[in-house]
């Protein structure tokens, strides 16, 4: 009983019923709104149908990806490559193996399907075509009289290399998974930041990791210098400047890392400084507002008692009496705030750079507009392994499908007062087009047109 | 679009579709002398989608790599440079532009019909992972197209070759036999390259967005259309699947190709693999 189960768990049908599997929970994952990716749609979808989420929910097909079945098809993807590695493995050596026992007479030699000879010219010993043989990368073993050779006779360790990588990938994803820490940090220009914990936004809340402690970076934002042209962002340059002193460049593409801790720029917002007084000129309340206001939705901020409704305009004009912007280029930034209090409005009115709007008795004063960036900080460790795992199975991919295995068995015989190659040869993988290239090979070696 | 862009994108479009005519008629009316003059049109298109695209690199200064019609436009250009590079290793596989052409020539409408508008490029396409990137995902998709062409026209010449008097057109294109080695020896290409694609997405978005896999749906697609195509090469190798039922699953495994490039974009807008382009 437990061999059967044995012999199924390593069989390649089931290997192949495991990624059909998890395929399908990819492609259900796709159409079921997953909770942590689209949490805007999944909860959209949870107050129109309450009923059908739940029920997703108790299947975790919401959270698919981490869901128990998911992570069993997995555990049993791994113990299926890990049989299918131990069984293989002799299977392998076998396949590397080479010994005299390989040659044989090419002409009666089983397993051959391509058979040819080939007329050598007069000048042309035997052991010619052997050395023509070796300097073609074939590893040769006897000689004129009764050869073996392989091309690539290594290949087969790539079938291993292929597989091994699967668990390197496995063992880095799983290192990073239990030591990650994920957590979004607003800051402004000329913010400081010391690592502490309550600095993270509480929105989306911090993911804390498993084992180890939260990051412990600390830098200021020394400028943030965005460049839009029309719509298109084409560069951003965050500097941030280390307590060292040392000044770090944070663009798109290129994350400020400390240690396994990688600070990535997500989104810019603009942060202008107000300060709110009264007619006398006594200031009442004077803050660094973060407003995400870039993609041309309004947001709103508080000022003693009173709330304010902002849209941004980054390159401001009038457009047929109303508001618009000509681009997202910040050439004449603008901000059109609306005023409310009760409910009800109170004012409302255009406040460019170092401009002011009047209301109740108050003015609002825009002294200064700075950026905010948000970063997306992320602590992985295992990074390493799992690159690794990349490039052993980038390399064994290649190594294993275009640098396979090709034999051959021949020997040079007199005939009829000539003498000829015989040879018989075998490919991994393909038969009518190996014997393409086996034509090939031989007429290039006696510089002569194959005879069958 | 650049003038010069829109003129040799639409010469480049005649072209290709008169040549497409050409095959279908060379397949139908049975005359296969056509084919060598429609592969000397097809290679004219080829030239005039290079002169639209350097017409393009001008205009904005970069490759075109981002957005939908972009990426029409640089992968039918794979796809029909590889046409082209095995009918000239080889000219009894000139035929396999009969089955490629169609799905450029729809790939280069429906870019059309997107948003060709000139744009600069995007801050997160600013990195030499891109090219990387993009440069194997458009291998693997011209290998995979390959690998569908030849499997369509194993299908074409294997029905012909049951009836009692076959094609004459079919006797121009490589055995059965070595058509259905062919299919696997494309698919294997696309194989290694996509490889190489995910593994080089993998590490860009670490740097893009933070993770090195977020289950985005490209992303998952992508992972998706290399497990079908993995399950196509262990099937092959070790179900000894082959002939029929291989160009059956060449022709079927593109479709999770086309839906990985084009299809998730169109279907969900919540994947990262929209790059800001206006």
């Amino acid at each position: 009983m437990s061999n059967k189960l044995i012999k199924y768990l390593s069989s390649l049908r089931f290997t192949i019923l495991l990624i059909c599997l998890l395929g399908l929970m990819f492609i259900i994952g796709l159409w079921v709104p997953q909770v942590r990716l689209v949490k805007d749609i999944y909860l959209e979808w949870y107050r129109n149908s309450p009923r059908l989420v739940e029920l997703l929910d108790a299947f975790g097909l919401t959270t698919i990806y981490t869901s128990p079945i998911t992570i069993t098809l997995w555990v049993l993807f791994f113990i299926n490559l890990g049989l299918v590695l131990w069984q293989r493995m002799p299977l392998v050596k076998q396949r590397i193996a080479i010994s005299e026992a390989k040659i044989a007479d090419p002409e009666n030699a089983a397993g051959y399907p391509y058979r040819n000879s080939f007329t050598l010219p007069a000048d042309f010993d035997g052991e010619t075509v052997v050395a023509k043989l070796r300097k073609r990368r074939y590893t040769l073993l006897g000689n004129a009289s009764g050869f073996y050779a392989a091309k690539n006779r290594l290949a087969p360790i790539a079938f291993v290399l292929f597989h091994v990588s699967f668990y390197l990938v496995l063992l880095g994803g799983l290192i990073s998974v239990y030591t990650e820490f994920i957590a979004y940090l607003d800051l402004a220009q000329g913010e400081t930041f010391h690592g502490e914990l309550s600095r993270y936004n509480s929105s989306p809340s911090p993911k804390l990791p498993a084992f180890g402690s939260p990051p412990s970076a600390s830098f200021t934002v020394a400028s943030v210098v965005p460049r839009v042209v029309n719509y298109t962002p084409t560069s951003i340059s965050v500097k941030l400047l280390d307590g060292q002193g040392q000044t770090h460049e944070v663009g798109i593409n290129t994350p400020y890392s400390t240690g396994p801790t990688s600070f990535v720029f997500k989104h810019l917002g603009m942060a202008p400084h107000f300060v709110l007084k009264d007619f006398a000129g006594t200031v009442i309340e004077n803050t660094l507002v973060k407003l995400d206001v870039l993609k041309m939705r309004p947001d709103t901020f508080a000022l003693a008692g009173y709330t304010f409704t902002a849209t941004f305009y980054p390159d401001y004009v009038l457009e047929n009496g109303k508001r618009a912007t000509r681009s997202m280029e910040f050439n004449n930034p603008v901000f059109f705030i609306a005023v409310e209090r009760d409910g009800k409005k109170v004012a409302e009115g255009l406040v460019p750079k170092n401009g002011t709007l009047e209301f109740d008795g108050k003015r609002l004063e825009m002294q200064e507009l700075r950026y905010w960036v948000r970063f997306y900080v992320i602590t992985q460790r295992g990074l390493s392994i799992l690159y690794l795992g990349f490039a052993v199975a980038c390399i064994a991919v290649v190594w294993r499908m275009i640098f396979y295995k090709r034999e051959i068995v021949g020997a040079v015989r007199e005939s009829e007062g000539e003498r000829l190659l015989v040879v018989a040869g075998r490919s991994e993988y393909y038969k009518d087009l190996a014997e393409d290239e086996f034509n090939k090979l031989f007429c290039k070696i006696t510089g002569k047109s194959g005879e069958v | 679009m650049a003038f010069w862009e829109i003129v040799f994108y639409w010469v480049a479009l005649v072209i290709y579709s008169a040549a497409c005519g050409g095959y279908l008629y060379s397949f139908i009316f049975k005359n296969p002398r056509v084919m060598p003059k429609m592969t000397a049109l097809v290679g004219a298109g080829f030239v005039s989608v290079s002169i639209a695209i350097i017409a393009r690199f001008n205009a904005t200064g970069h490759l075109p790599w981002s957005g939908h019609y972009e990426y029409v436009l640089m992968g039918g250009w794979f796809i029909i440079a590889g046409t082209l590079f095995v009918g000239w290793q080889n000219k009894s596989l000139q035929g396999l532009a009969v089955a490629t052409l169609p799905l450029v020539i729809i790939m280069m409408g429906y870019g059309y019909m997107q948003k060709p508008g000139l744009t600069p490029m995007a801050a997160s396409l600013k990195t030499i992972w891109l090219y990387i990137h993009v440069y194997f995902a458009w291998l693997s998709f011209g290998a995979y197209s390959l690998a569908m062409a030849a499997g369509v026209l194993f299908l074409l010449k294997h029905k012909s070759e049951a009836r009692e008097v076959p094609n004459p057109a079919y006797d121009r294109f490589p055995t059965l036999g070595r058509l259905d080695e062919l299919i696997f020896r494309y698919v294997i290409f696309g194989f290694v390259t996509d490889t190489i694609m995910i593994c080089a997405g993998a590490i860009w978005a670490k740097a893009l967005w933070g993770s090195y896999w977020a289950w985005d749906p490209v992303e998952t697609w992508s992972l998706i259309s290399w497990l079908i195509y993995g399950i196509t090469i262990h099937l092959r190798v070790t179900f000894r699947w082959r002939e029929t039922r291989l160009a059956w699953l060449a022709v079927g495994a593109l479709s999770s190709v086309i839906i990985s490039f084009f299809g998730v974009n169109l279907v969900v807008d919540t994947s990262l693999h929209v790059f800001q382009v206006r």
